[in-house]
């Protein structure tokens, strides 16, 4: 049993903590008022192979290890849980399929500029009338000669707006259930492919969310990503990964919180001394930590069994589900600490409570999560 | 093309000390990092590199727990390390580190320019620069926030309390950088995996011929107490005449015709 970080893993942690506190922190309550992607972040994340993390040096990423990845999400989060996931969704919904199930040529072609962070990745699933229930899509793709013909919408594409490649998900042929969704790689620039109006969020809001409109859209049979009827099991794999994104976001916004529920509570005076020293806040401060400890625990051995090429889906969902929910339950304790002064537009404890609430919606709702976790268990 | 050492110190990131209940300092969960400026030093000598060629060489003394600083100074551009390791470098003092570090470069490093940061993060003795090129027998220049290598000669920038001062010196030479000197790069992922793979050599004590023994004996270190006070004052006369007299009782100017 080992719970230390190798050195490079404690070196690059604080080197994104420099990065963050340097490049994130003193835009970040701006962009999230201004629901502006920071382009200029990405490009200076791209120069430090932030944003290939995970990815083999061979197709254009930097060849660490997941775990590696996780911990410089989670610091990336702690100062800006948007900027945070826009990386998250790039690698771990992106790039991830693609670098599993991707042939020589699209790895070479697709997944190699993504990982040097020449263009942004995105995951087209998510439909209006199918969000959990996947299998209620209705997207298709028909074969055409050469080409595939994909019509059809999608919602909540999370990069959508800012991504230059899609891993979208169509039926090929819906009669086959579970084996008739395939997925595609779509580049921005395909014709038929319209990119809709960026979402205005509750939280987020930096991170740029849209529809993503598919018209006649035709891409060639070589972008098809695995095999005809893989969809499902590309999707639901590259959510395993996704799920420790989302895990490691949340872990960002809770260290957030504790941090500055600690710095608050030790200068704020009622009653004649710091209101640390009142049991009440002390208690919520114990809980935070320990919540934030426990959520740490579960993510890094999701990524760590992942590392060790074992099986990580349970671990993961278990991650996902308990560092969400912790995130806002804290973050809520953190707006409640700060009283009045917390619950003002420019607090960072505000942003945090907002942004939390999104990781225990996307990327598998907390239920879908204990579908996950209770379908395992009870197998 | 000039071979360039920059030596580093490995210090506590001083955002992780905490007071003690007795005004001591709590270093039970103390993180380390190379020293600010002698990251100036390190990014200096790359940029160096940069422009004229030859290499880098990170070069610090320090307890064997600082092996992780050892490869953070390879993530930040050096080329090859020399680690002076052992339990008896904990908490040296500036003489015992500059004598070290000019024991192991005058026998085992050849050298152009030797860069080390003004002074360090914990004890800003400002003084293991100028003694190790003393006992070199170099030429020292101190406070340094611009340097270039023109035909063969160092030519640097002072700040002096009076201004700049401009100075050239013939290599080898040893200088020592302010901050100002650059902004040092945050090292990219890949960075730091190629700095695992550098080459390093650790040289022990047993190795030195010298004893450097300590001069100065630390008796007590405490956290100073802070402590912020907050009045309202107006802005009429009897208010001015209030806010004086306040500052005179804590005693924050001088009493009276005093």
């Amino acid at each position: 049993m080992d719970f230390k970080l190798s050195e490079e893993q404690e070196l690059i942690r604080s080197n994104m903590r420099e990065f963050a506190a340097k490049h994130v922190d003193p835009i970040a309550a701006e962009i999230d008022e201004n629901s502006r992607h920071p382009a200029e972040v990405f490009q200076k994340l791209a120069e430090g192979n932030w944003l290939g993390i995970p990815i083999p040096q061979e197709y254009g990423g930097a060849g660490a290890d997941r775990l590696t990845h996780v911990i410089a999400v989670e610091e990336l989060s702690r100062s800006c849980a948007s900027t945070g996931f826009t990386l998250s969704a790039h690698v771990d919904l992106a790039c991830t399929p693609i670098l599993l199930f991707g042939n020589d040529q699209q790895k070479a072609k697709f997944l190699t500029p993504m990982a040097k962070g020449e263009n942004l990745g995105a995951f087209a699933l998510t439909e209006p009338g199918a969000g959990t229930d996947v299998m209620a899509a209705t997207t298709t793709a028909a074969l055409d000669g050469n080409d595939y013909v994909i019509n059809g919408s999608k919602t909540f594409t999370s990069n959508g707006p800012v991504a230059g490649t899609y891993v979208a998900f169509a039926w090929t042929d819906k009669e086959a259930g579970r084996k008739g969704m395939s997925a595609f790689i779509v580049p921005r620039d395909t014709p038929g492919l319209r990119v809709g109006e960026h979402f205005k969020k509750m939280g987020l809001r930096a991170s740029q969310t849209s529809e993503m409109i598919f018209k006649d859209c035709r891409i060639p049979k070589e972008n098809l990503l695995g095999q005809p009827g893989q969809g499902v099991q590309i999707a639901m794999t590259t959510f395993d990964h996704g799920r420790m994104g989302i895990a490691a976001q949340s872990i960002g916004i809770l260290q957030a919180a504790l941090d500055e529920a600690v710095q608050y509570s030790k200068e704020r005076i009622q009653f004649g001394t710091p209101i640390a020293r009142h049991q009440a806040i002390a208690w919520m401060i114990a809980d935070m930590a320990t919540d934030l400890a426990a959520a740490r625990f579960l993510a890094y051995y999701a990524a760590w069994l992942k590392d060790q090429k074992q099986p990580f889906s349970k671990e993961a969902a278990m991650a996902k589900l308990f560092a969400s929910e912790a995130a806002m339950k804290h973050t809520t304790k953190a707006v409640q600490i700060h009283g009045g002064y917390g619950y003002i537009k420019g607090a960072k404890v505000e942003r945090l409570m907002r942004d939390a609430k999104i990781t225990e919606i996307y990327e598998g709702t907390s239920e879908a999560q204990r579908m996950v976790i209770s379908g395992n268990v009870l197998r | 093309m000039p071979e360039m050492i920059a030596c580093f110190k490995w210090v506590i990131d001083e955002a992780y000390i905490r007071r003690g209940p007795e005004g001591e300092l709590d270093l039970s969960s103390v993180n380390y990092k190379i020293s600010e400026y002698d990251r100036n030093a390190i990014e200096e000598a790359v940029r160096l590199r940069e422009a004229h060629g030859g290499s880098v060489i990170p070069v610090t003394v320090a307890a064997p727990e600082a092996a992780k600083g050892v490869k953070d100074a390879l993530s930040r551009g050096g080329d090859r390390a020399f680690f002076i390791a052992d339990e008896a470098f904990h908490d040296l003092e500036p003489s015992q580190t500059a004598a070290v570090l000019a024991e192991v470069i005058r026998s085992r490093i050849p050298h152009d320019l030797i860069l080390c940061g003004e002074g360090s993060g914990d004890l800003y003795a400002q003084q293991v620069g100028p003694r190790l090129a003393e006992h070199l027998e170099i030429p020292c220049i101190s406070f340094v926030q611009k340097l270039s290598i023109e035909q063969g000669r160092l030519i640097a920038e002072r700040k002096v309390e009076e201004g700049l001062e401009v100075v050239a010196a013939p290599l080898p030479a040893l200088v020592t950088v302010l901050p100002d000197i650059n902004v040092p790069r945050i090292p990219g992922v890949k960075d730091t995996l190629a700095a695992a793979k550098k080459p390093f050599v650790t040289v022990k004590r047993d190795e030195l011929s010298g004893k450097y023994e300590a001069h100065l004996a630390t008796l007590l270190v405490r956290a100073t107490q802070m402590e912020r006070q907050c009045e309202r004052f107006g802005t009429q006369p009897e208010d001015v005449a209030r806010f004086l007299e306040s500052l005179r009782k804590k005693g924050a100017i001088g009493q009276k015709g005093g």
